[in-house]
């Protein structure tokens, strides 16, 4: 109590970012410790709220945040607003994007949905003699995975269509979002940005690096890409 | 998603088995172990496609046990942050729906459900738009995207993995990934109905 009475009288000013600098050094009681405690943390607004371990989300923002589920989430940089406390400064928050290369193994390889049904339609075949076997039993997510694979795969031949993606991956898409795009199957070049947010970011950069040409050869590659996939959906 | 991966690990061998079928009684023993197991890094291993390399024994001292390093190939599912998958929903309730996408369970809060959609209790819960043209309810298939994810040990297995064996890698004992989703963004929702966006 008494450091934090010595370090207010220099550090009101200090706290730039939020409104603790509005109150006066003569308040004392419980305004003091929680102006104390607060600045002892560097005044991380979203903390305070988010200490309450409330899963609330706000409606504007679909920002990147680390949740663990119904819990807490620890305040970041680029921080949406929890429960409504007042910050001066908010980042817009970037829109999540995925990064599969970062936390698998390099030797990882990415399986479209019909690549993997193919793979485990023969998988099954060989469980069916090993379930003569009593103590091996089948596990339940082979089942469900295989279901999963089997009803999202729209196409009959996965050789064709990783060729088809050869000239996206030489702009630099990564095997991640080809199997992504590749398992929803967006009809448009809009759908195809939508989900997959880092597409956008390397047309923006080519708009800067580059010309205007390499942007709309993007799209245009995409779209060919569309129409062709469209063409391999299995009806 | 799904990820083709070589994986490696240490079994354990008890000596009644050493002979003719040691391979066989090793390759048996891994699928038992590792076969419907997940982990936090390499998400569910669905199946097995091949074993690459069984390497030397090790007899442990102290007892008869020999382990042998396997390294192996397999299918996994593990969903990331930031991905976008079609799920069929599973169970709706006032706070939100489950889905579920392959081995994986979605939940998708009501906040992240669209404002425009209200639960409507009843003997086949669901959110419906207020015009009634679009509906969520048990086996719907929606797209969403995953905005969190977290492995969980079941209930049972937290007591086992207190006493868990030290040569047991921490990845393997049985647990499930629960995510986080969203519909609320662009190209999200109910699938096969032309209203939605």
């Amino acid at each position: 109590m008494e450091k934090g009475g010595g370090g207010k009288g220099g550090g009101v000013g200090g706290g730039g970012k939020t409104s603790l600098k509005s109150i006066p050094a003569s308040l004392g009681g419980k305004d003091d410790n929680s102006a104390k405690s607060k600045r002892g943390r560097k005044v991380q607004f979203n903390t305070e709220g988010l200490s309450e371990g409330k899963f609330t989300f706000s409606s504007k923002s679909d920002g990147k945040f680390e949740t663990t589920y119904g819990g807490l989430t620890k305040g970041g940089k680029g921080d949406k607003v929890a429960n409504g406390a007042k910050v001066s400064v908010v980042k817009e928050a970037l829109p999540l994007e995925l990064r599969v290369e970062q936390e698998l193994p390099k030797n990882a390889k990415c399986l479209m949905d019909c690549e993997a049904a193919h793979i485990l339609e023969g998988i099954q075949e060989q469980m069916a003699l090993l379930s003569a076997d009593p103590t091996i039993k089948i596990p339940v997510s082979f089942d469900k995975g295989l279901l999963y694979a089997k009803t999202h795969s729209h196409f009959t031949n996965p050789q064709a269509v990783k060729g088809l993606f050869q000239s996206l991956s030489e702009h630099g898409v990564t095997d991640g979002e080809i199997c992504v795009i590749a398992n929803i199957c967006p009809e448009t070049v809009e759908e195809a940005y939508a989900i997959v947010p880092s597409l956008k970011r390397m047309v923006d950069e080519r708009i800067c690096e580059l010309f205007q040409a390499k942007r709309s050869r993007l799209n245009d590659l995409l779209k060919e890409v569309l129409i062709q996939l469209a063409k391999f959906k299995s009806t | 998603m799904f990820f083709h991966i070589v994986l490696e690990r240490n079994m354990q061998l008890h000596p009644r088995h050493f002979g003719r079928n040691l391979r066989e009684h090793i390759i048996s023993k891994l699928m038992k172990d590792v076969e419907g197991t997940c982990s936090g890094r390499h998400g569910f291993v669905v199946a097995i496609t091949s074993v690459e390399n069984i390497g030397k024994g090790l007899i442990r001292d102290g007892t008869g046990f020999v382990t042998f390093p396997v390294k192996y190939q397999c299918v996994v599912f593990r969903p990331f942050k930031g991905e976008i998958l079609e799920a069929v929903v599973s169970m709706v309730n006032k706070m939100g729906f489950f889905a579920e996408a392959g081995p994986v369970q979605i939940f998708v809060s009501n906040h992240l459900i669209p404002d425009d959609m209200e639960f409507q209790s009843g003997d086949m819960p669901n959110y419906t738009t207020s015009d009634g043209s679009v509906k969520i309810q048990k086996d719907s298939e929606v797209r969403l995207k995953i905005i969190g994810t977290r492995v969980d040990a079941t209930e049972i297995d937290k007591n086992i993995s207190q006493s868990r064996p030290k040569w047991d890698p921490a990845g393997s004992h049985p647990s499930r990934f629960f995510c986080i989703g969203t519909i609320k963004d662009d190209f999200l929702g109910v699938i096969n109905d032309p209203t939605t966006i």
